[in-house]
């Protein structure tokens, strides 16, 4: 029996569950209390399963799509849990966990091809390049998460009929604070992960850019992240401008590693 | 069994009530006075700005008179005002009335909060005072509980239904906390100055005032805690600002949407709430439509209070049926505390009976060893509790029934025991027969 996929399917349906319980009514009892709990056993289930699979391949699970796409959203999880712990938004379990499983689904759909490695020669680099690309993407699943809430919320607010329909959106000024940090974390490790991106390609391709689509892709969404740093760090831009450029510019990299190009 | 009497808001007129209403530091020594009084049991007394009610445990008969006497004693009003104005519930009714009470759904606005601290304070206050035994005291920690329980099961207490409210918690929803805003008030009128102190009271530290007359600015904003500013530097000021009230009497609109525009691209979208509760307007209804600014005059407040309102009726339904059944659960208690004394009293006079007997007839059985005067003794009191068996397994059904008095009665009849059936505590047991009934959560040890 295939333990890591025995696992990979738990944890699946432990974060199904924990999405769903999110949206129970609150409580001392409540079934929605557990959402936090669901998706951290979810997340030990996906912990296992990632390394019964390194075992069985006799290698780091990187090197394959569906693989990288796993270990993206088991890292994600990762980081919303620790917002999760940090901040307490309830909104994040409805707004992180159904993007966990969207990719979590479209990596099991996925041809098993492996990804070419550039040369026997740069494998840490390679591995170092989708670490840090992998933690910024679930760095910036957070910073999406807060901002989608705030322009839920600020569209409510300005209908005049904010708490009927979301009643547990947190302050607009948290949602902006977390996607300021979050994004203060993912920007610099997209950084780095755009740079080692160009050496491997270069060392591939032998050109630092190829205009392939998902290259494009990528150096803009993480132009469009730079647009935002600047905006909230130089200009002290926030507001709802700024949340809805970070949807965009996640947006991109979303397509960008679903390979939907 | 307890009985409320007392009146509120829907039963009396607010001139009428704050005539009965007792001063907090007043209570304990009531409490007591109305304790002493015979046939009172124990007593307890909920004096708020929307009811004042007398909890007691006294037969019903002789309740409503004595009740109302107390009252036209301690306080300026008479006994037919009183007969007007009050209600009386008693047993079951009263049970559930301190309940719903507590979990505010006999409040004037179902689902305020205030009402379960004074309930507390009651608790308290009464607990001082000496006044509760143990049915009270088990009713009120009992209610106290219900209450959060509604509280936490239910969205009752959710969405704040008055105005002043609602405007709160929609800067709560924009600013989280109010420690680091800062709000402006322009006009100084009574509105301007109600809404202030309702945001200081939630915790907001910088108060700025901006009117007109800078003599009346600056003497708001001394009462308040805050710092005057000139009218004509207003916009400078908002740049800074968080929240802005908005109360002047001018007749037309001081704050335009170009206004609102300057000041969202001078604050680079940090957001900014507008509570216009001028009539007319203050703040022109275009505001509402520029980036970070958010504008809700009168209307829209009055909007959000009557939304939450409707959210709160269908959270009452749900709130009720706790009660219900919290209730059923008390009063069941409650009937076994009342059929205890029976029970002890029953198996005593069996004993008793019992021990007579063997002592009248010891002579006549002759010289018997300590062997067979041992068996004669087991053999009656197995006898008793044989005999005895039915009748405690009919009282403590009673308990748990409607109308389980009578059987009581009947019982004591039969049996011949004295003629009170109800008294509030169990005597303690010498022979250590049947414990005292436990509250309802823990379950009763009981022997024979």
């Amino acid at each position: 029996m295939d333990w890591s996929l025995v696992l990979l399917r738990i944890a699946l349906a432990s974060y199904g569950l924990g999405f769903v319980a999110s949206f129970f009514p609150g409580g001392r009892f409540a079934f929605r209390r557990l959402a936090p709990w669901l998706t951290g056993a979810g997340w030990v289930a996906h912990t296992v399963s990632l390394i019964a699979l390194g075992i069985a391949l006799g290698r780091c699970p990187l090197a394959t799509l569906p693989e990288v796409l796993s270990t993206l959203a088991w890292s994600a999880v990762a980081v919303y849990l620790a917002a999760f712990w940090r901040w307490r938004l309830e909104v994040l379990h409805v707004l992180v966990l159904p993007l966990v499983l969207v990719v979590l689904f479209v990596s099991g759909r996925l041809p098993e091809d492996v990804i070419p490695v550039a040369e026997p020669l740069r494998p840490t680099l390679w591995r170092f390049h989708l670490t840090v690309i992998i933690f910024g993407v679930a760095a910036l699943f957070i910073t999406f998460a807060a901002s989608v809430a705030y322009v839920l919320l600020d569209r409510a607010l300005k209908s005049k009929s904010p708490r009927r329909f979301l009643p547990r959106l947190p302050s607009l000024e948290i949602c902006d604070s977390v996607g300021q940090v979050s994004l203060l974390w993912a920007f610099p490790l997209m950084t780095l992960g755009i740079i080692t991106g160009a050496i491997l390609s270069a060392s591939l391709n032998h050109t630092f850019w190829a205009w392939q689509p998902q290259e494009t892709l990528a150096v803009l969404a993480w132009a469009i992240l730079g647009v935002v740093v600047v905006a909230r760090r130089g200009w002290g831009w926030r507001g709802r401008k700024v949340a809805l450029l970070t949807i965009v510019a996640f947006g991109c990299v979303l397509l960008r590693m679903l390979g939907v190009y | 069994m307890p009985v409320v009497y007392g009146m509120n808001h829907a039963s009396a007129p607010q001139t009428v009530r704050e005539r009965v209403a007792f001063a907090e530091p007043d209570i304990p020594e009531a409490v007591a006075r109305l304790r002493r009084i015979a046939g009172v049991e124990e007593a307890l007394i909920l004096s708020t700005c929307n009811r004042t009610e007398l909890t007691v445990c006294m037969k019903r008969e002789q309740a409503s008179t004595t009740l109302a006497g107390f009252l036209a004693r301690e306080r300026p009003i008479t006994e037919e005002e009183l007969e007007r104005h009050c209600y009386l519930y008693s047993d079951d009714q009263a049970v559930r009335h301190v309940f719903r009470t507590a979990a505010s759904l006999d409040s004037m606005v179902v689902g305020e909060a205030q009402i379960l601290g004074q309930v507390k304070r009651a608790y308290a206050l009464a607990g001082r005072a000496g006044s509760l035994g143990s049915v009270l005291d088990a009713l009120y920690r009992r209610a106290i509980m219900v209450a959060r329980k509604v509280r936490n099961e239910t969205g009752i207490g959710r969405n704040p239904v008055s105005i002043a409210y609602a405007a709160v918690g929609l800067a709560r929803d924009i600013f989280g906390g109010f420690e680091d805003t800062t709000v402006l008030i322009v006009g100084a009128g009574k509105m301007a100055r109600l809404a202030a102190q309702h945001l200081i009271g939630h915790g907001v530290r910088t108060v700025l005032v901006a009117n007109r007359s800078f003599q009346r600015a600056d003497e708001l904003a001394r009462d308040l805690g805050g710092r005057a500013v000139p009218f004509d530097r207003l916009f400078q000021e908002m740049e800074r600002a968080d929240i802005v009230i908005a109360s002047t009497s001018a007749p037309h609109t001081v704050i335009q949407r170009d206004d609102a525009q300057r000041l969202s691209r001078a604050r680079r979208g940090r957001p900014i709430f507008f509570v216009d509760i001028a009539m007319p307007r203050d703040v022109d209804p275009g505001v509402n439509e520029v980036d970070n600014v958010y504008l809700y005059d009168l209307d829209d407040l009055q909007r959000v209070v009557r939304a939450n309102q409707d959210g709160r009726r269908e959270e009452v339904v749900t709130a009720e049926a706790i009660i219900e059944r919290e209730a059923d659960v008390f009063l069941a208690w409650i009937r076994s505390l009342q059929v205890a004394p029976t029970i002890v009293d029953l198996r005593r006079r069996l004993h008793d009976i019992a021990a007579h007997e063997l002592a009248r007839f010891h002579g006549r059985l002759g010289t018997l060893t300590s062997a067979q005067e041992d068996a004669v003794r087991q053999m009656a009191e197995s006898l008793v509790n044989k005999l005895l068996h039915p009748p405690t397994l009919a009282l403590k059904q009673a308990a748990a029934v409607d109308g389980g008095e009578l059987r009581v009665r009947l019982i004591r009849e039969i049996f011949g025991l004295e003629s009170s059936v109800t008294a509030p505590l169990p005597a303690d047991d010498e022979d250590g027969a049947d414990a005292p009934p436990q509250p309802p959560g823990t379950s009763g040890k009981e022997r024979g």
